[in-house]
């Protein structure tokens, strides 16, 4: 153990070390911000393009209603009277951008129609956002007709069929309404989502492992490494070296991301980040990264350089992305079939647990034992077989092994 | 001198293929021990197992003053054939690494650390990244990591593969102190011309198997007959007419006369006919070189020296 400590620390110094690693370690979090506001600049700007003038013509001296219902449904319109005909109106529209003209008389009452003319670059939806303004006219109607306030009310509450309360299926329901609108979510997806980040980028840092572990061999030193210490010795600083290196990414991103996310958002991240769920989130992260970083560093050792990884290596390299499949199905349903099927594939199930934990109010805890076992024992079988490839694959320089090569180390 | 490594009945297949067929020898402290042998003859695969690299079939690999069947990692040093460095890390780091790994203290690592330097004229080289030195500064480098920790015992897996004469010579000279200092050196290689100098004893094995053993200069008594080369228009016939000869090679423009074992030199050169045609003529003993090549080609030339000797 104090040899792999050693092998650690040097993994670790030697990246630091590296400007490629300081520069992607600083570049990533930098990303994640640059990919975000991307998304707002774009969103930004087409809302404040939205805004569109509205000028009624208005008879039945409804202006003031319809400014009301405008504002209270927080329409992108600004609203002003006019006393232009409509034949005025169309000349008008001609030259101006993100105008209506709208001509509210006794006429279009008794058509039904009121009448719109709208500049050519209008907001595309701005004919469904206009429809809002029937209910105040047809309010003004209605008391035109003689209804008194009461019989206005009835008529306008309109008739509704429910399930009964006490019915079963509504008070599931009602259940998942106040989950949804309860503070509880926030609590459970801000540290989900933090475990979820350090795992994925402890993982994608321990793909370098993979590099790490063809570049002894690239570079010839192993047998030299090997004069010192065991392949284990090796492989398990390997493998603690570029966990710290993931640790420290993470924190690095987050220490960048975060206050950025807080001030965007305006979302008090830490008061939900520290909650006794999390323990449980970051031992699947630590789980998830010891499985991936001793496949990644037993294949690592059967390859000469990254670059001619064959197919067999390739698909490995892909394993991390496999819980993205999930993500939609588990997102649709948390306790459905595919997230269970997610939760006991050893490669899925740290993502997929993550994801399902973080939706879910009632956790199942029966399949969260079977599927933390399932990932035990699977760590502890690919850190035996990963000793068995490196110990061999680490020496043969040259060539790339064939699976079927790599299975005869295993038997060995 | 006291054994610093004791090689017991090793024995070692891959698959069905024996590679190491009962193998034994020592390593003394203060000496250098070569271990010769053709390609593919199971040097590198010995040393492997010394290493701990590879585990043997069968036999024992006992270090002294460690009893308890461990390897002593910490006190040998290493340098094996295939060999390099990380590339994009500076000199003095990966030293201190390698040193480290070893448990030898830092700052004594440090300070011979730039002693070897400065001796392999590499002095100010420690900052410079690896990938910036050349082939032979890498090599020294490697060198350097091998002995950086004052190792008991020393193996170099072909040490002199790659360098140029001027580097050679400084390896050679290194490796000689070093010995005289105490350190049991275990030393493959192909080049006999060096071994022959250097070795004090040697190991030669063939196909797994040992072909010669023994101390250096009884080894070359043993088995290195004499031979006469004579350039000079003769007839191969008369030549094998002379007295205690074993057999005649003829190539371009001159004899090589194979001798029998334990001739009187000068005794035999008076035998030789006044008519001979003799424009060059020269007596000396088979070479290192000629008994690995004569092994490795299969001409089975010392056994024919033995038999008829008997």
């Amino acid at each position: 153990m104090r040899n792999s400590m050693k092998v650690a620390k040097w993994e670790i110094k030697r990246n630091l070390k590296n400007k490629t690693f300081i520069i992607g370690m600083v570049l990533t979090p930098l990303f994640i911000i640059g990919f975000m506001f991307l998304g707002e600049l774009f969103g930004g700007d087409d809302e404040e393009a939205e805004t569109t003038t509205v000028f009624i013509h208005d008879q039945l001296n409804l202006f003031s209603e319809i400014a009301a219902t405008v504002e209270s449904n927080n329409l992108p319109w600004q609203v002003q009277q006019t006393d232009l005909t409509k034949e005025e109106a169309k000349k008008e529209i001609k030259d101006t951008e993100h105008t209506a003209y709208l001509f509210i008389d006794e006429e279009s009452l008794k058509e039904g129609i009121i009448p719109t003319y709208t500049s050519e670059e209008v907001d595309s939806s701005f004919i469904n956002q206009a429809q809002i303004l029937t209910a105040p006219i047809q309010a003004w109607q209605m008391k035109e007709l003689g209804l008194s306030d009461e019989q206005l009310a009835i008529v306008s509450r309109g008739i509704q069929v429910k399930e009964a309360a006490d019915s079963p299926a509504a008070a599931e329901k009602t259940e998942e309404a106040t989950e949804e609108s309860a503070d509880a979510p926030l609590e459970r997806i801000v540290p989900g989502a933090f475990a979820g980040f350090i795992m994925l980028s402890i993982v994608f840092t321990g793909m370098a492992i993979f590099q790490s572990a063809s570049q002894e061999k690239k570079d010839k030193i192993a047998e030299i490494i090997l004069s010192s210490l065991t392949p284990n010795d090796l492989m398990q600083g390997k493998i603690i070296g570029y966990f710290v290196l993931g640790i420290l990414q993470s924190f690095v991103s987050l220490a960048i991301v975060l206050p950025v996310l807080s001030w965007r958002l305006e979302i008090a991240f830490l008061d939900y980040l520290f909650v006794p769920e999390l323990a449980l989130y970051i031992l699947i992260a630590i789980l998830g990264y010891l499985m991936f970083a001793s496949i990644f560093v037993g294949v690592g050792a059967t390859m000469t350089d990254v670059s001619s990884a064959g197919n067999f290596q390739g698909m490995v390299m892909m394993l991390p992305f496999l819980p993205f499949i999930f993500i939609a199905p588990v997102l649709n349903d948390p306790n459905g079939f595919m997230a269970q099927l997610g939760t006991y594939i050893p490669f899925t199930s740290p993502g997929v647990l993550l994801l399902r934990l973080s939706n879910l109010e009632e956790w199942p805890w029966i399949e969260i034992i079977i599927s933390l076992v399932i990932l035990v024992i699977s760590i502890w079988i690919f850190v035996k077989l990963a000793g068995k490839i490196f110990k061999v694959g680490i020496l043969m320089y040259g060539k790339n092994a064939t699976p079927a090569e790599i299975w005869k180390w295993i038997r060995m | 001198m006291s054994a610093i490594l004791k090689v017991e009945n090793l024995n070692k297949a891959f698959k069905d293929k024996l590679v190491i067929d009962n193998i034994s020898f020592e390593v003394n402290q203060g000496e250098i021990m070569a271990i010769l042998g053709p390609n593919g003859a199971g040097k590198s695969t010995t040393i492997r197992n010394i290493m701990g690299i590879l585990y043997p079939d069968e036999g024992k690999i006992t270090f002294s003053n460690y009893s308890d069947n461990t390897i002593p990692r910490h006190k040998i040093g290493y340098l094996p054939e295939e060999r390099g460095l990380y590339k994009n890390v500076n000199v003095m780091d990966i030293l201190l690494y390698l040193a480290e790994l070893k448990d030898y203290p830092l700052d004594r690592a440090k300070q011979r650390a730039l002693h070897y330097l400065k001796k392999f004229d590499l002095e100010g080289k420690e900052k410079v990244s690896i990938d910036e030195l050349s082939k032979g500064m890498g090599q020294k480098v490697q060198f350097i990591a091998s002995v950086i920790h004052e190792p008991e015992l020393l193996i170099l897996d072909e040490p002199f593969s790659g360098l140029d004469p001027v580097s050679q010579e400084l390896f050679k000279q290194e490796i000689r102190q070093l010995a005289d200092n105490g350190t049991a050196i275990l030393l493959s290689s192909h080049q006999m011309n060096l071994v022959e100098e250097m070795a004090d004893r040697l190991f030669m094995i063939h196909r797994g198997q040992k072909v010669i053993y023994g101390d250096m200069d009884a080894v070359k008594t043993k088995f290195a007959n004499f031979k006469c080369t004579i350039h000079g228009d003769n007839q191969i016939k008369e030549l094998e007419q002379l007295p205690n000869v074993q057999r005649v090679e003829q190539a371009n423009g001159h004899h090589i006369i194979y001798l029998q074992k334990d001739i009187q030199p000068v005794w035999w050169l008076k035998q030789l006919p006044d008519q001979l045609d003799v424009r060059e003529l020269r007596l000396d003993r088979i070479s290192l070189h000629e008994i690995f090549i004569d092994i490795a080609t299969d001409k089975k030339l010392m056994q024919e020296a033995g038999a008829s000797y008997a």
